[in-house]
């Protein structure tokens, strides 16, 4: 009996965004990121081909982190010790951009000079992130954004208390800002109206929904992810951005991630758990509506890989 | 409409102020000011006063019923001070507001009640808080409320439920359940039971300039299904001219045709539709979008109106 699956028809779509110019648009990379553009819920590929599959980035940070699990450290080794060998590295274990995350002790000198020796070590697209306190990051985005002028940059953390500063030198120097908000959709949305009001072309947002680890509030993330992409199907203009997702940052502070000793032997073994997290929470994102998945660990990144080129074939 | 006035409460800094004060002259201004408004009874919400209720009820009912007629509801979460209260009203027939379907308030409010003659406000609301779906908010009338109003033999006539209004900024997919809710109210018992909301609650944590008509926009479409009671501000002149629209029926310009129009829409249990709208006129143009994110079409945010 012939079964006739049913579709929905949606009018809406999410913007088409992309990261990263090359020299013919002003900018130096080699390659550039293009998300968004999807019609429907991820991977329905019977209701609407996706034209763009999620894309991998791997954080990398200022300078060495002092708080990172064991595990992450001896996977990256000495590549860590620089932002630029910690990019390469990062790029042979198949990211497609970067998240150069800038810490609390980096001046705006030092936090350019992280930039640049990035954006030199390798022709991917590159995102800058501060420490997240909204004064400091204003300090070195601001710094950045100016030395990195026409990369097309993934500039944040662009939140409520600091949008103004990080949208104005975005527009001044052709960046894109991350749009963070606290697990809200009414405050996600709120915020991209502000940003756009402020002259900021929509195709040059890109919001953070903010998210929970799996275990540690992940389902809140998901149904705010999900309600946001819903909404944007559904034809409204401000909700209609690719999502960024803070994967690594969240997995990997789980204990499950942290804690190698004192726990059940039921959990089985610690490095193979860690990366386990890291992938569960990617890939139940990935579900939500995840664009932009920010993970840590190489074998994460070749796993969710190899899961998404599945989804995309399905 | 019957409007329970809300302006005395103590959210309101100068109410506090004049409490702290005992300025009886303050609040029987504010009293007569809201019946000559149009308030059918006034609120009195003053907090709990766990330490001075026993002064403070009496002084209130006092210094009101010195300078108005109308019932006065008593709005507060510690039962001995609507005792105190109650024990002083001479005048029109008091208002409890309110016990909800909790084990606790359930077993002492009602008998307060009826001991004293009173109405009273029953929220649905149980121990687990407030569900989101109508037909759970209705259950709780019906299934725990009413049937232990039965038991003790409460004069249901006196009986008034109050299905809980939330805000649209954080609670928006209960906008559009509260709505369902009333409707439902209204068949759930023979007589239908009184059905009052607290309007305003629906703009809580919105821009102040943005919630007079986020608060009309959701009377339009709960007069549609048949709200007759409500605690409002009764100074609130468009409001009160949305009431009036749709209780005369009044189409004679574009934003009376409009307000009757999504009442009409509501109550047929269809939702407003573009063509109902001259989206050229700002004003219509703003209600539309009111509409769509009280009915959770659309994400709700401060600035929804700019975009």
């Amino acid at each position: 009996m012939p079964i006739e699956i049913p579709k929905e028809k949606w009018t809406g779509k999410v913007r088409v965004v992309t990261l990263g110019a090359t020299a013919a648009e002003g900018g130096t990379r080699t390659r550039v990121v293009t998300v968004g553009g999807q019609a429907c819920m991820p991977f329905l590929h019977f209701e609407h081909p996706t034209p763009h599959p999620p894309v991998l980035a791997i954080e990398i940070k200022s300078r060495p982190p002092t708080d990172w699990s064991p595990i992450l450290m001896e996977t990256w080794g000495e590549a860590i010790r620089n932002p630029a060998t910690w990019a390469a590295a990062a790029e042979a274990a198949g990211a497609e951009m970067f998240v150069l995350w800038l810490t609390l002790e980096d001046t705006p000198e030092e936090a350019t000079q992280a930039v640049r020796a990035v954006l030199g070590a390798s022709g991917l697209p590159l995102a800058v992130f501060g420490p997240g306190q909204a004064e400091k990051d204003n300090e070195l985005l601001v710094a950045v954004a100016e030395a990195a002028k026409g990369e097309r940059l993934l500039l944040g953390i662009c939140e409520d208390k600091n949008y103004r500063t990080i949208v104005a030198t975005a527009l001044a120097n052709g960046h894109l800002v991350s749009a963070r908000s606290p697990m809200d959709v009414n405050l996600a949305k709120q915020l991209n109206i502000l940003i756009t009001d402020m002259g900021l072309p929509a195709d040059r947002i890109i919001m953070d929904p903010t998210t929970g680890a799996l275990g540690y509030g992940i389902e809140y993330g998901y149904s705010v992810m999900e309600r946001l992409r819903l909404s944007a199907l559904q034809g409204d203009s401000m909700t209609q951005f690719p999502m960024l997702v803070t994967v690594g940052f969240e997995a990997w502070k789980t204990k499950e991630a942290k804690v190698g000793e004192g726990v059940p032997a039921s959990w089985g073994d610690w490095q193979q758990r860690a990366i386990d997290w890291e992938i569960g929470t990617a890939m139940t994102l990935i579900e939500a509506g995840a664009d932009i998945l920010v993970l840590r660990h190489p074998e994460s990144v070749k796993r969710v890989k190899a899961a998404i080129t599945e989804l995309m074939t399905a | 409409m019957y409007i329970i006035g809300e302006n005395i409460h103590i959210i309101s800094e100068k109410v506090k102020e004049a409490l702290a004060n005992r300025d009886a002259e303050f609040f029987m201004d504010l009293a007569v000011r809201q019946v000559e408004a149009g308030a059918k009874a006034i609120d009195i919400n003053l907090g709990p006063r766990k330490k001075d209720y026993a002064e403070v009820f009496p002084w209130i009912v006092q210094a009101l019923e010195s300078v108005v007629d109308v019932p006065l509801c008593i709005d507060t979460t510690n039962v001995e001070a609507m005792e105190a209260a109650l024990q002083k009203i001479t005048k029109a027939q008091p208002i409890l507001n309110s016990t909800s379907a909790e084990p606790e308030r359930l077993e002492k409010i009602p008998l307060l009640a009826k001991k004293y003659g009173a109405k009273m406000i029953a929220l649905t609301m149980g121990s687990s808080g407030i569900p989101v779906e109508a037909d759970a908010r209705v259950e709780i009338a019906v299934g725990t409320i009413i049937p232990h109003l039965m038991e003790i033999d409460f004069p249901m006539e006196n009986l008034i439920i109050d299905p809980l209004v939330l805000t649209t900024s954080g609670c928006q997919q209960y906008c559009p359940q509260l709505i369902e809710a009333v409707r439902m109210l209204k068949y759930a018992w023979d007589p239908p039971p009184m059905v009052s909301v607290g309007l305003s609650n629906v703009s809580n944590a919105v821009p102040t300039e943005n919630r007079p008509l986020i608060n009309r926009v959701y009377l339009a479409m709960l007069m549609g299904v048949g709200l007759e009671m409500m605690i409002a501000n009764p100074f609130d002149q468009k409001q009160n001219e949305v009431i009036r629209w749709i209780e005369s029926r009044d189409t004679s310009t574009p934003l009376a045709r409009v307000y009757n129009k999504i009442a009409e829409r509501i109550q047929e249990g269809e939702e407003p539709q573009p063509e109902d709208f001259d989206m050229n006129d700002p004003e219509q143009l703003a209600i539309w979008k009111t509409t769509q994110i009280l009915l959770n079409k659309v994400i709700y945010a401060d600035a929804y109106l700019t975009n």
